[in-house]
């Protein structure tokens, strides 16, 4: 809500500085989002006349002007500018000035050897306007005394503020001096009561739809014509606080309508009685019926959409916005005003549904003054007849106003209970009654109140306090510690450190923590799935971020490529987040992923690509940290598709996989236009955060260890990592099974080392125990294909 | 006598001749072996006199020590010169580069995560956690944002495809809020939670990204009210810039689900180029907060005559922006090397 000083000075009397009323706006809750004070922009501007005009002797495109000021002062001024003239007065800009386009300090210059004392500014160095050839003209007849910022229609400075959607009444000017004056700011200049005189009876033909929906939709619809108008230009008034506002000038009608609206927060639609054909009726739209908006736009309506129709189109769609066909031009004589009041809800489904967005809109979404209607109308009508001369029909009202909203009880203990502290009484009742709600009755312990037609969000008990609050101010509200109290164990906290203390555990295996996105593009999130439904967006903000990703391998695919674009050999990154499949299911994965080379080249370390074993590592680390036993975890193949089917696994605990690991699939790498190896990881974790294992009770004493090496040779299918686990489980005496071999002795066959200790927490082991043991892990080895090497 | 008074000298000049164990070790046999020159002198104590016996042999005992300590010696200083010898010649440039080792860094909003989690503990406030899809029921209605109404569009929601339940649609939670309602079913008041998470909205520019974190407060209790809101938004913030002395100034807004409801603006100067907070007479706005307005408490099974509550919200990604100095939030997301490099945090940081 944009307006200028004087605007809000037409409804309320006031000592106070543009300053002190923005800053009271501000505690208030009408937030002050930008501020122009003329007074401060323009401290070292003013108005001067050209007294002369002559060529600069150095550069053909400059003149040498000598201006002169209010107090008779002379300067010379270098100027480029097309337009001056002798007489021409315009804004002079004085050394120290800050020049308002580009918040540049002006200096005093010499130009082409001749000293300027100051600089003739363009509406476009003033952020006026685009226009930069030629300087401002304020007119010949504009006194030189005036203010800069008057005389460039800042008229005491622009307030903006920004209204929250629960004020509809304070998107208007009259609104927000009402606040104003109940929080102290000088007294609210009621407006006089207008009634019209009507000069013929109401000459139109309006059927109006009265049925519940229509009644629900729009309670009261008032008419009149005027007749015999001139729609010529608008006082320049009324032109000048449209300009404060941000508004464009139309023609005389539309602009007294429009600077009405914003001025009173009464909405109006105009009809140019020339151009209807025939009777109106307002009815809800049929479905698909063909409305084309003020702007051209040709919008398909619903049936749960009001407009007002005449026999051949569709005119307006009620409240929110009319149709270019029965527009105003400078041609209009006789006009057909309406002022209605429509329902917020069905006028916020018409906007949203259509994407439409207008003032009017805004205003019946948030709420107008449901007694407003007919004396807004008259209003208007006074305006009208008052700058465009004509002679108004009697009004025409369909409906009536609604009931007005429940009265309202504040009890004293409450106020006292959310304010935390002695508010006083009699104050708490002045500020209700200074915002126009009518006390109906009262004693030491409760008020109830009347609320006013305008004041639609006030409802509730809560929402007296909270005006009281606001106008006494959050800062006198004393400030009241909060005790501790003591918790018990706060499990999901508990979990989400475990979760950050695997991200630095991964951090210290060198993987950086990164955060992406939670959606990802389609396409390639279609590769990811599985043949796991995806869960697309329907209002992406791309189309490369418009899908749930279902994994968060390929988000850190595309950190990585960056990476390496910017010159890294090698990228190693991890993230911990919620992947989405299905009919909404989220789960919480931590993967790892590094690419490229294994580390820096450097002069220790032959220069090798990451392989499989990296990640795995990885993934083995942080299941250690999350108590899993690896002697427990089997692999299981293949891998989720995306990795390389015979360089990648799947880890299973019991009989759930929990984790993948492996090589990307080439395809992936091709997709993703990924040079390097990648090579990553997936834990999902959620059902290992509780898997904390026991730890194993302590003996001091140490009985001494059996080593015992093997060697196997074993079909090259064979997965040794599950060999060497089983051999792990094959006994209690076993204690630990290194693998210190395994390469492959031809295409078909592995040979496997294993280094196994045997051992016993209570007794030393009998080498006769000992070979028990061992034939157990030939026997073993044995069933799953493998054969003892003899030496 | 004579003969015994140049013995050791002898043998002393010759271990000191010695210049290897070889030659130490062949003397030591030389001297002290079965025919060594001191053996010899043993050999003719027999057939000495006991009294000459007794005196000669305790001086040539004592030559023998002697001799043995000279050995011993000179075997070790001769040991040790081998020992520099070879670890001359063993000679690693220690100044060449350390076998690489590197660590990865931390996310910031990770590390700021983790302060807000511990600010918030120290009050007795518990975690509570909700998920990242939700439904328009438990984002909006439940809040008091009834269908239509304004400040539903002010939340640029992201809309899924998933059947609507009796929920209403599924969307992508606006902000943390809806974990407010999830626990306040699930538990009986007096109660303080607060929540940490990703919310969505469609907007992207400089200062808005689609997917942003934010922190929600919220404390039910039979006397809370906006004393505590004010007390507890002051603790915090000085707390999480670990400033002493910080300003705050609580304007009157709009929250369909707080009434009455504040921003939160904080006082900050601006030196050598950064925002320093706790100084100065400029406003920044960092959070908003307000009174649980009676309709989100019934939604949450809360007796509103009994009582009342307090909530508050701030986006993390900003707080961390304002506490790190970090500008452009998109980059959060992006996380790009230098970015990491810069940002990040040590993973032993605590």
């Amino acid at each position: 809500m944009r307006f200028s000083f004087n605007w809000l000075r037409r409804h309320l009397v006031t000592s106070f500085s543009l300053r002190q009323v923005a800053d009271r706006l501000t505690a208030i809750g009408l937030e002050v989002e930008n501020l122009q004070d003329p007074a401060e922009i323009f401290k070292k501007f003013k108005l001067v006349r050209i007294d002369s005009v002559e060529k600069h002797p150095n550069a053909d495109t400059l003149n040498v002007c000598i201006v002169r000021d209010d107090d008779g002062a002379t300067m010379r001024i270098v100027c480029g500018a097309k337009n001056v003239r002798v007489g021409l007065k315009s804004v002079l800009a004085m050394p120290g000035a800050v020049v308002p386009a580009s918040g540049e300090v002006l200096k005093r210059s010499k130009i082409r050897g001749i000293e300027s004392e100051g600089m003739m500014c363009s509406p476009a160095e003033l952020a006026l306007s685009a226009e930069k050839n030629g300087i401002v003209d304020v007119g010949d007849d504009v006194d030189l005394s005036t203010p800069v910022g008057d005389a460039l229609g800042y008229d005491g400075g622009i307030i903006d503020v920004s209204v929250t959607p629960n004020r509809g009444d304070c998107l208007s000017v009259k609104g927000i001096a009402r606040d104003l004056a109940a929080s102290g700011v000088g007294s609210f200049i009621e407006a006089k009561k207008i009634v019209v005189d009507s000069a013929f009876k109401f000459p139109l033909k309006i059927d109006c739809d009265r049925s519940e929906a229509c009644e629900q939709y729009a309670p009261v619809l008032a008419f009149r014509v005027i007749r015999n108008i001139r729609n010529g230009e608008s006082p320049e008034w009324v032109r000048s606080l449209l300009q404060s506002a941000g508004m464009k000038s139309i023609s005389a009608v539309v602009d007294l309508a429009n600077w009405f609206m914003l001025d009173s927060g009464r909405p109006l639609h105009i009809y140019d009685l020339g151009k209807i054909n025939g009777g109106l009726s307002v009815r809800f739209a049929k479905n698909q019926e063909k409305f084309v908006d003020l702007k051209g736009a040709t919008h398909e309506l619903r049936d749960d959409m009001l407009v007002c129709a005449d026999s051949r189109s569709t005119l307006c769609l009620m409240g929110v916005m009319g149709s270019a066909e029965a527009a105003c031009d400078e041609n209009t004589t006789d006009i057909l005003l309406e002022s209605a009041l429509f329902d917020p809800v069905f006028v916020s489904k018409t906007g949203s549904f259509l994407n439409l967005i207008s003032d009017s809109r805004s205003m019946f979404e948030r709420g107008v003054d449901r007694s407003f209607c007919v004396p807004g109308l008259e209003t208007i009508t006074r305006l009208i007849l008052d700058h465009c001369g004509g002679e108004a029909s009697a009004v025409m009202v369909v409906g009536d106003e609604p009931e007005p909203k429940p009265s309202v009880t504040l009890r004293r203990e409450k106020l006292l209970a959310v304010g935390c502290g002695e508010v006083d009484w009699n104050m708490a009742k002045a500020i209700l009654a200074n915002l126009g709600l009518i006390e109906i009755s009262s004693d030491e312990d409760k008020i109830t109140c009347a609320v006013p037609s305008w004041r639609s969000d006030i409802a509730l008990e809560e929402d007296l306090i909270e005006e009281i609050l606001r106008i006494v101010g959050y800062d006198q509200i004393p400030s009241q510690r909060i005790e501790n109290v003591a918790v018990g164990t706060d499990k999901i906290l508990s979990e989400k450190k475990l979760v950050t203390a695997a991200m630095r555990l991964l951090a210290s295996c060198g993987l950086s923590e990164v955060v992406t996105y939670s959606f990802m593009n389609g396409e390639h999130a279609e590769v990811f799935s599985e043949d796991n439904a995806l869960i697309n967006l329907i209002n992406p903000i791309s189309v490369d971020l418009d899908v749930l990703r279902p994994s968060l391998i390929p988000n850190l695919l595309l950190t990585a490529k960056r990476s390496l674009n910017y010159g890294r050999s090698g990228v190693e990154i991890c993230e911990s987040g919620n992947v989405f499949q299905g009919d909404g299911k989220q789960e919480l994965h931590i993967s790892g992923l590094r690419a490229g080379l294994a580390h820096e080249r450097n002069w220790l370390q032959k220069t090798r690509s990451v392989d499989v074993f990296d990640v795995k590592s990885d993934l083995l680390a942080l299941l250690e940290y999350f108590g899993v036993k690896s002697k427990n975890v089997l692999m299981e193949f293949p891998a989720p598709s995306y990795y390389h089917p015979s360089r990648s696994g799947a880890l299973v605990l019991g009989r759930r996989k929990f984790g993948y690991f492996g090589e990307l699939h080439p395809k992936i790498n091709k997709i993703f236009g990924m040079g390097e190896k990648v090579v990553c990881f997936e834990l999902l974790c959620s059902s290992l955060l509780y898997s904390k294992s026991a730890r194993n009770s302590y003996a001091s004493k140490v009985f001494p260890k059996i080593n015992r090496d093997f060697s196997f040779v074993f079909d090259a299918k064979v997965a040794i990592g599950n060999v060497v686990a089983a051999v792990y489980k094959l006994d209690q005496r076993i204690s630990n099974v290194d693998v210190f071999d395994c390469y492959s002795v031809s295409e078909l066959q592995n040979s496997l080392g294993i280094a196994v200790v045997l051992e016993v927490a209570d007794r030393t082991l009998t080498e006769d125990e000992a070979a028990e043991v061992s034939d157990k892990i030939i026997a073993h080895v044995a069933s799953v294909g493998g054969e003892l090497r003899t030496k | 006598m004579q003969e015994l008074g140049t013995l050791l000298a002898a043998c002393l000049s010759e271990i000191a001749r010695c210049d290897s164990l070889k030659r130490v070790e062949t003397l030591r046999n030389a001297i002290l072996g079965k025919n060594g020159k001191i053996t010899q002198v043993i050999e003719k104590l027999r057939e000495m006199e006991p009294d000459q016996r007794r005196r000669v042999g305790s001086e040539i005992n004592s030559i023998k020590d002697n001799v043995i300590k000279a050995l011993d010696q000179r075997r070790c200083e001769l040991e040790s010169a081998e020992i520099s010898e070879r670890l001359v010649s063993e000679f690693v440039d220690a100044s060449r580069p350390a076998r690489p080792r590197s660590f990865g860094k931390i996310h910031p909003l990770t590390k700021v995560s983790e302060e807000i989690a511990d600010i918030m503990s120290s009050y007795g406030f518990v975690l509570a956690d909700g998920e990242d899809i939700e439904t328009e029921y438990f984002n909006f209605t439940a809040l008091n944002m009834p269908e239509h109404h304004p400040a539903r569009a002010m939340h640029d929601t992201f809309y899924l495809q998933i059947a609507a339940g009796e929920c209403g649609r599924r969307l992508l939670r606006t902000h943390t809020s809806p974990i407010q309602i999830h626990a306040m079913l699930a538990n009986t008041p007096p109660y303080r939670f607060f929540s940490i998470g990703r919310v969505y909205r469609n907007d992207c520019d400089a200062t808005h990204t689609p997917m942003f974190n934010q922190v929600e407060g919220l404390m039910v209790d039979e006397k809370v009210g906006f004393g505590h809101l004010k007390w507890l938004m002051t603790d915090f913030l000085k707390k999480f810039f670990g400033v002493k002395h910080l300003s705050l100034r609580l304007r009157p807004s709009f929250f369909p689900f707080t009434e009455p409801s504040a921003e939160v603006d904080v006082n900050y100067d601006i030196v050598n180029g950064k925002m320093v907070f706790g100084t100065g007479d400029r406003w920044l706005e960092v959070a908003g907060c307000g009174v649980v307005h009676p309709n989100v408490l019934r939604n949450g099974n809360v007796d509103t005559l009994r009582y009342q509550g307090i909530a508050f919200a701030f986006g993390i990604d900003r707080l961390t922006s304002l506490k790190y100095g970090i500008s452009d939030l998109r980059e959060y997301f992006e996380s790009n090397e230098r970015w990491r490099n810069t940002y990040g945090f040590c993973h032993v940081t605590v």
